[in-house]
């Protein structure tokens, strides 16, 4: 497979996990926003998802509508779901000849409906789930579609290589960020709906309610979204998959590449998974959380150099 | 003849061919197909031109046009009412146009090589040395098999009195043909079951036929050579094209930055290392393919590629230099070249042309500008044209 093909796969990939991962969050937080309209705050979101100014974020964060309206259908907003998508299709479209032209007319409906003029009219005066619903089936249609069509080769694996490196971020992002909102501190009985509705905003609200008995506890939050490894948005879920899938790229011709991330890739999956959640807070949730980060764009950049280098 | 909705305003122009028509009469071939609108109101002929639009669009079948520091996608436009070319019409067509490439082909081999046609005084020498698609770096190139044109877009046109003319000849990197096979895709789903009542012939074999031919092309005697097509990029008018073309072959889609040319042999860059390459099917331009050899700033082609070329070690398609032939001053010799390379007369005919270079026939289009068509001689693809 041509370099520049593995690397466009790879960021499709990357940008449509993303697209779900911001779709979600910002519904699950517009739930919240109408539960608790005083002590709601989109500043987790914006930390998460843009490179805003502290000062820029504080002046968003109040006002839902500016932050669905920027975080959907801002075309000045890299990070925006529309700006998003683009680069997803716009991977896409330099590499139909890789994926099947199933994948490639939900690339291209996703991108045309999140450019609907229309849209920002909804946003700003209907109901917003309506709109981010419809945007989150175009992505889990191209996740199907991709599951049922995609021939099971190198393309493949980068494509899987690319989503679960993002979602491990993700995930690594989106509890780090939570939990700084209470200052890391694990013991300090939380609000019940926070841990909810983060919970829901990356579909662990059922599992977790079957794992656990007895409440929200901030330790148990932590465990299912690093450690359990039936939850498919878990940073140890997304590392294990990871490696699964770059083993398959092993051959004869590129040994030196491949060892190099293979050996980051399982002394990262070891880590995590000789870790408890008592270690963890023996080492600093924030510290483990960094450097698991790390560990992830090392890993990424490394691929880049090793895989994708063309130019 | 019974009139529905749909053509109760529909007017036959005297002066033109008209497709369906004769007289007031419906021609044999459009019997059926005419059948089959008329039962639809005009009302649903709109719905199904929505419906074209839509399938066009979902399916990125499309063409990017920018304005306002943003890209605009547009679809190419698609006439529902179908065109009809009976076999009797289509088999005169092909022997035609099987004759002027054949012609054409041995005009670019004499004319690279030994110059037979200006030596026998057939051609003037300056046609050819004005002419800036004539590369001196083709003269004795060895072009595999002597194939210079493997593909070539020949545009028709049809006089009023239905016969058909050449309106010119596209020999360096014609497109459209996968706009070709998407309409056909298209018309299957707006009109059910009217190719198959129709019997129209398939057009399904395209992306084998070429595949087979490109494979018949590789320099080394291998099972499985490896086919490229090279594109400018994504932002190219006709990207779609490639990327359809790439896919149905199942060839791999390269960009210049793909390719790299070591000891003379062209080698992609993959996951796994270094690729070697055998047939090229390359949709950039001459002056962009090798800039140590054509323009130096051009960053779409690969350097060193005319080396490896040369020394035999891969197959570019079409060749470099065919410019020359298509050009629009060469346009009126063709029927010549015809007569000396075959010994044949043209089955098809050319349109008059004049030249303005000769006062007398400048004088002529001057007077008579409005009904002409003023074409650049080195321009191809409907740019630098003046309709009078």
């Amino acid at each position: 497979m041509l370099s520049r093909v593995a690397d466009s796969l790879f960021w499709m990939s990357r940008y449509m996990e993303r697209a779900d991962g911001i779709l979600r969050m910002l519904k699950i937080n517009y739930a919240s926003s109408q539960d608790d309209i005083q002590e709601f705050s989109w500043k987790p979101v914006l930390r998460i998802f843009t490179f805003l100014k502290d000062e820029d974020a504080a002046a968003l964060a109040k006002n839902t509508r500016a932050v669905l309206q920027f975080m959907v259908t801002d075309k000045d907003n890299p990070n925006s779901v529309l700006n998003i998508v683009t680069q997803a299709r716009e991977n896409g479209r330099s590499v139909q000849d890789h994926i099947t032209k199933e994948m490639w007319q939900c690339l291209n409906d996703f991108y045309h409906t999140v450019r609907q003029e229309r849209l920002i009219d909804q946003l700003q005066r209907e109901d917003p789930i309506t709109v981010l619903d419809t945007l989150i089936k175009e992505g889990l249609l191209y996740y199907g579609t991709t599951d049922v069509t995609m021939a099971r080769g190198e393309g493949n694996s980068f494509i899987n290589i690319g989503k679960l490196l993002e979602r491990a971020i993700q995930s690594a992002d989106i509890l780090d960020i939570k939990f700084s909102d209470l200052n890391y501190e694990l013991d300090k009985p939380a609000d019940t709906t926070y841990w909810k509705y983060m919970l829901m905003s990356i579909s662990g609200y059922e599992l977790y309610l079957k794992t656990y008995r007895g409440g929200f506890e901030a330790k148990k939050v932590m465990e299912q979204i690093i450690l359990n490894e039936n939850f498919p948005r878990s940073v140890i879920y997304s590392v294990r998959h990871l490696h699964n899938y770059f083993s398959r790229l092993q051959n004869n011709s590129n040994s030196y590449g491949f060892n190099e991330i293979d050996f980051m890739i399982g002394k990262l999956e070891s880590k995590i998974k000789f870790s408890t959640p008592d270690t963890i807070i023996f080492e600093g949730l924030h510290h483990f959380l960094t450097e698991t980060k790390i560990s992830l764009f090392e890993i990424g950049s490394t691929l880049s150099k090793n895989y994708f280098g063309h130019s | 003849m019974q009139t529905s909705e749909l053509l109760q305003s529909y007017l036959v122009d005297a002066n033109t061919w008209d497709e369906m028509y004769k007289d007031a009469s419906v021609r044999e071939q459009y019997k059926k197909a005419l059948d089959f609108l008329q039962q639809l109101s005009i009302d649903e002929l709109n719905k199904k031109e929505e419906l074209a639009k839509r399938l066009f669009m979902s399916q990125g079948i499309t063409f990017t046009v920018y304005s306002d520091g943003e890209g605009i996608e547009k679809i190419f436009p698609f006439d529902i009412i179908p065109r009809i070319i009976t076999a009797a019409e289509w088999d005169f067509i092909e022997k035609g146009i099987k004759q002027r490439l054949k012609a054409l082909n041995l005009f670019l081999k004499d004319i690279y090589s030994n110059q037979f046609i200006i030596k026998d005084g057939v051609m003037p020498a300056q046609m050819i040395y004005s002419c800036p698609h004539y590369l001196r770096e083709m003269h004795n190139f060895p072009v595999p098999y002597d194939i210079y044109v493997h593909i070539s877009g020949i545009d028709l046109i049809r006089d009023s009195d239905g016969s058909f003319y050449i309106l010119e000849d596209n020999l360096r990197t014609p497109s459209g043909v996968s706009y070709m096979l998407e309409n056909r895709e298209i018309t299957k789903r707006i009109f059910p079951d009217l190719l198959p009542h129709n019997n129209v012939r398939s057009v399904t074999e395209y992306p084998t036929i070429l595949h087979r031919n490109l494979m018949s092309l590789s320099p080394r005697q291998i099972y499985n050579p490896t086919i490229v097509l090279l594109t400018p990029g994504i932002y190219n008018s006709a990207y779609f094209e490639h990327t359809t073309l790439a896919r149905m072959m199942g060839v791999e889609l390269v960009e210049g930055k793909d390719l790299v040319v070591d000891n003379h042999k062209v080698y992609m860059k993959t996951t796994s290392g270094l690729q070697q390459v055998d047939v090229i099917y390359r949709r950039v331009d001459d002056e962009y393919l090798d800039p140590l050899v054509f323009d130096p700033g051009s960053l779409l082609g690969v350097a060193g590629i005319m080396s490896a070329y040369r020394k035999g070690n891969v197959a570019i398609v079409n060749a470099v230099g065919n410019g020359v032939a298509d050009d629009k001053a060469i346009y009126t010799f063709v029927p010549a070249m015809i007569r000396y390379y075959l010994n044949e007369e043209p089955l098809l005919k050319n349109v008059p042309t004049y030249q303005l270079g000769k006062d007398d026939e400048r004088e002529h289009v001057f007077k008579n500008i409005e009904r002409m068509v003023i074409k650049k001689t080195n321009a191809s693809g409907g740019y630098g044209m003046v309709d009078g």
